[in-house]
């Protein structure tokens, strides 16, 4: 599970979560902009090492993100096992090439992927400089989401809320 | 790792099924899919070998909708049962929130069994977990097949860590839905 989960007997019930506020999804949202306007990038994505999507940029609806957060975090979960085999210390990046578009993904601060889709007209190295620049970034945003996430979860995650969830678990999944 | 997405409020949790080759985890996926609400999931994702069985995994997205202002989804994710695939299996694994641990209730499945649950314990220990006290359920499955191995004996073999446990016959989707509400829910007690 990655850094956070590692660090052992902290409370573990707060540590498996990432929560991310307002203002740090603002702070997201702003450089996979910047990054897809300067990339010219069809899509940028940020996941979490688990698949899940945290920010996206680019049209919505042209593709099932969610179902290419899946494949692309399983992909990278994989390629770093192969540096293993290999002895290598470590893929921080894969780079997935197609006849129109192609995916570079890169991992950041060991927890997130971030994820660029773009096509033939964008140079590779050039994608490869950008992404390195965004991700100095999104990890300074990550270093305050670990340390500010306890206090955002306990104003959502309540006694009410977990409570609606079950509810709406037993009238959704019924046999 | 559960996510919070405070900001687009959206809480996302990683479900996976996992257990021998040819256990029934893909079947648990299948008759979700088939069955839930249309409104509540997404489409089915497989990644598997000409012979239809699973190569990397599979996956399904549920959504349960907008509560307290929060859109809660939980993807759900299969591993692939056989051996050979054990790093893919640790690779499925990460950033999990909750565990369906499927068993093959045939005596000769026995012992795979529990070679399986062996290499999960050790699987999660690599990625920071103890099995004791995270959301895991144990799913019983292929009730329904003659000389199946007695609950009781699957019980003390198999759980010894007292976690819920499910009879289910997988594929006429008996003890599904009540595996997958559980696993749900203690997942959202942990939250």
């Amino acid at each position: 599970m990655g850094s956070i989960g590692n660090m052992g007997n902290m409370g573990m019930e707060n540590l498996t979560n990432i929560v991310v506020s307002e203002g740090e999804l603002g702070n997201i949202t702003r450089v996979l902009g910047r990054l897809t306007l300067d990339t010219g990038a069809t899509h940028v994505l940020l996941l979490d090492k688990s698949g899940q999507l945290i920010a996206t940029q680019g049209p919505a609806g042209q593709r099932d993100i969610i179902a290419l957060g899946a494949l692309l975090a399983g992909a990278f979960a994989s390629s770093r096992h192969v540096a293993e085999i290999l002895g290598e210390r470590d893929f921080r990046s894969i780079l997935q090439q197609g006849v129109n578009e192609s995916i570079y993904t890169s991992l950041v601060g060991e927890q997130w992927l971030l994820v660029i889709v773009f096509d033939k007209q964008t140079h590779i190295g050039l994608v490869k400089v950008l992404a390195r620049k965004a991700t100095e970034e999104l990890e300074r945003v990550l270093e305050r989401v670990r340390v500010g996430g306890r206090q955002a979860k306990e104003q959502v995650v309540n006694v009410q809320f977990r409570s609606s969830v079950e509810n709406t678990i037993d009238l959704l999944f019924q046999d | 790792m559960a996510l919070i997405n405070v900001a687009s409020h959206e809480i996302h949790c990683k479900i996976v099924y996992y257990g021998t080759g040819f256990c029934g985890k893909t079947t648990n996926l299948q008759y979700i899919h088939s069955h839930a609400p249309r409104q509540s999931h997404g489409e089915l994702l497989t990644i598997a070998t000409e012979s239809e069985r699973t190569l990397f995994f599979d996956f399904l997205p549920l959504d349960l909708g907008t509560v307290n202002d929060f859109r809660v989804r939980f993807h759900l994710y299969t591993v692939p049962g056989q051996i050979l695939y054990e790093r893919t299996r640790l690779a499925v694994l990460n950033g999990v929130d909750g565990i369906v641990f499927v068993v093959d209730s045939q005596p000769e499945k026995l012992e795979e069994n529990f070679q399986s649950l062996i290499e999960l314990e050790t699987n999660m220990r690599r990625l920071g977990n103890d099995l004791g006290d995270f959301p895991l359920v144990f799913q019983w499955n292929k009730r329904d097949v003659a000389g199946a191995v007695p609950v009781a004996t699957l019980d003390r073999y198999l759980n010894r860590r007292r976690k819920q446990t499910f009879e289910a016959a997988a594929i006429t989707g008996d003890g599904v839905f009540p595996t997958l509400r559980t696993i749900c829910k203690n997942v959202m007690t942990r939250l």
